[in-house]
């Protein structure tokens, strides 16, 4: 009974009677993608899972799907595991721009095409396609806007900038956009508070109410993500300071994403601009690269959402594009 | 057939219970999880589970002592950041340096070693319960880790450190030799006998002649230092140096721990039980993934399987009386 006391052995023998007959194999022939999403904890990226997965069913395309809880090493298993499944490629949100470059390089190293949905990743030795909003042309352009508006009211503002995540592309992309926009306006518009979110709602509801303490006449907000509005409409009602537009005492907000309380505040008068990702776009952009890449096709590096920046002039033209406003409307 | 069939059911129903669970399972789901029994699946469920049979074995020597480690995601985040700081070519100190590596290794076992002192000193000559001050020890490193590096990851790791984590008989064989040097610890030596006995009854240890304080400092000390071995496995493997690295696996490491058998209540646990442990719940883990499961539905079934093996644990303490 050697074989019953030594569990190990019991194992190996196990698994090499089970390796040469088990394999799972599944009948169906149609061309299967991983979608592997570093999250599904705000709403952008639930619309973005929710719009591929809707443009693989349109095209008869099996989706095998992974959520990696943050976590950039169970998505390196994730991402193995798609290779395991022999998935025909794969559609990532990475975690960040370094952690996941393990998991690319499985994917690459197994020769099936990655494309990274939205945010992009180091290219340290891994090849893939990006598909992302042009952050700094779609923040610069919403703050401009808001800019715009600050130059109407005839006087000085005192800004505050919520930063997202620094280890983020996307959000080095939107810091870079606001400050471009602020560049050479800085005859009405004085930066005076820089908060860092890294992403986290506690922490971006902190520094705000940190900023408002410091610099009660902060008069022009642009936050790095809508997601992080709760927070910051939660800091701004403590300070007194949420107020309609045109109302005494109202803060220029702008955001950046294009979300259902985006919208929401939009119609209620209190948000001023936000520039809007197009989840839509950006879904079908990463499905069509995938087939062109299975096909041979050329496929440029970096495909662009060039996205728009919705305001209070443009909402009842653009809503039917945003996709925080798709969502609230129930389409 | 020396054994006669009771011992050999006691034996198998008894400690070895997990690996026949994992067995089962992996009978019940080869035929349906596509590619769960190919060779690079199993060489990925094996990959995957090293790191986490490391930091279990760790958790297995304090939980022994009747204590428990909730400061080793902490260690990993902070030995983590502090190796990547030195040996990043990048940004690192020791950057292009060649004793970069070996310095940064060192540094990184130091601060585990150091989180683990300040446990099991708190635990051990202050009293206070091993749950609050590795709570308290997992919040303040996590902190630190995400404060000194601005939650950033530090790349750029040199090639030479990036084998260990990133090849697998090498990983393999630093996982050996920690698991086979804790399993010889526990089994072979007094040290050993004495960690049992502090956690069967700590009184009547100290009445025996065991020192008492010293052995619970010595557990948490090792528990540090394994938890940065696993540091270096998991911080090599991502390429990177992170605050967040592992952050959210705590409940893997006491799951894996407790599903093998070691007993919360201490006094009872083998290493091979936690490498059981630890094989099944990568196993549960990879077959769900397979299964094109969610996240969430894959981490309801873990804390359910967890609850049962600490429901089991809470049974078989009351028929042991």
């Amino acid at each position: 009974m050697t074989f019953l006391r030594n569990p190990l052995l019991a194992l190996t023998c196990f698994l090499s009677l089970l390796l040469g007959g088990c394999g799972g194999g599944s009948s169906d022939d149609r061309i299967t993608i991983g979608v592997a999403f570093e999250t599904l904890q705000t709403e952008y990226w639930v619309a973005g899972f929710d719009a591929i997965k809707a443009e693989l069913e349109k095209r008869d395309i099996r989706i095998l799907e992974a959520i990696a809880d943050s976590d950039s090493n169970r998505q390196l298993q994730q991402i193995k595991t798609f290779v395991t499944r022999r998935v025909d490629g794969i559609i990532m949100v990475p975690k960040d721009a370094k952690t996941s470059i393990p998991a690319i390089k499985a994917a690459n190293e197994a020769g099936i095409p990655i494309v990274l949905f939205n945010r992009i990743a180091d290219r340290e030795g891994v090849e893939f396609v990006g598909v992302q909003a042009d952050n700094f042309a779609l923040a610069k352009a919403t703050v401009d806007y808001m800019v715009e508006k600050a130059r109407e009211t005839g006087r000085k503002h005192k800004a505050m900038v919520v930063l997202g995540d620094m280890g983020d592309h996307n959000a080095i992309g939107r810091r870079d956009g606001f400050f471009a926009a602020i560049d050479g306006n800085e005859d009405i518009i004085e930066v005076v508070a820089r908060v860092p979110s890294e992403w986290n709602q506690e922490k971006a509801q902190a520094g705000v109410v940190n900023a408002f303490q410091a610099n009660p006449d902060i008069s022009f907000l642009f936050t790095s993500s809508d997601f992080l509005f709760p927070s910051i409409v939660s800091a701004l009602k403590a300070a007194d300071k949420y107020h309609k537009i045109g109302e005494p005492g109202h803060v220029i907000l702008g955001g950046f994403d294009g979300d259902a309380t985006a919208w929401q505040m939009m119609q209620d008068g209190y948000l001023s601009a936000t520039g809007v990702q197009d989840v839509y776009f950006e879904a079908e952009a990463s499905v069509q690269a995938i087939l062109d890449l299975l096909e041979g096709k050329e496929v440029p590096e970096l495909i662009r959402d060039p996205g728009f920046v919705i305001h209070q002039s443009n909402m009842e033209a653009m809503k039917d594009r945003m996709w925080g406003a798709v969502i609230s409307s129930g389409n | 057939m020396g054994l006669d069939t009771a011992k050999l059911r006691k034996r198998i129903l008894g400690e070895h219970l997990p690996l026949l669970l994992c067995l089962l399972y992996f009978a019940a789901l080869a035929p349906f999880a596509e590619g769960f029994a190919t060779s690079y699946n199993l060489v990925n469920v094996f990959s995957a589970m090293l790191p986490l049979l490391v930091l279990a074995t760790g958790q297995t020597l304090v939980m022994i002592t009747a204590g428990i480690d909730l400061s080793a995601t902490a260690v990993i985040a902070m030995a983590s950041v502090v190796g990547a700081m030195i040996i990043s070519g990048d940004v690192g100190w020791l950057a292009g340096n060649p004793l970069a590596v070996p310095i940064g290794i060192v540094a990184m076992l130091l601060v585990g070693a150091v989180v683990g002192a300040i446990n099991g000193t708190l635990v051990a000559w202050f009293r206070m319960p091993p749950f609050i001050v590795t709570l308290t020890s997992l919040m303040f490193f996590s902190g630190l880790a995400i404060w000194s590096t601005q939650s950033k990851a530090i790349s750029a790791l040199p090639h030479s450190f990036l084998i260990l984590g990133g090849n697998d008989w090498v990983t393999l064989a630093i996982v050996a030799t920690v698991v086979g040097g804790i399993h010889i610890l526990l089994t072979r030596s007094l040290y050993g006998r004495w960690i049992f006995a502090v956690g069967h009854n700590p009184k009547t240890a100290l009445v025996s002649g065991v020192p008492v304080q010293k052995v619970l400092v010595g557990a948490y000390i090792a528990a540090g230092l394994i938890a940065a071995v696993a540091a270096i496995l998991i911080t090599s493997r991502m390429e990177s140096g992170s605050p967040v690295h592992w952050q959210r696996n705590l409940l893997d490491v006491i799951g894996a721990t407790v599903i093998g058998g070691t007993s919360l209540y201490g006094g009872k646990g083998k290493v091979l039980w936690t490498v059981y442990g630890a094989l099944f719940l990568t196993l549960i883990d990879n077959s769900l993934n397979l299964l094109n499961l969610s996240h969430f539905t894959i981490m309801m079934v873990k804390g359910l399987v967890i609850l049962a093996a600490a429901m089991l644990d809470v049974l078989r303490n009351r028929e042991n009386g």
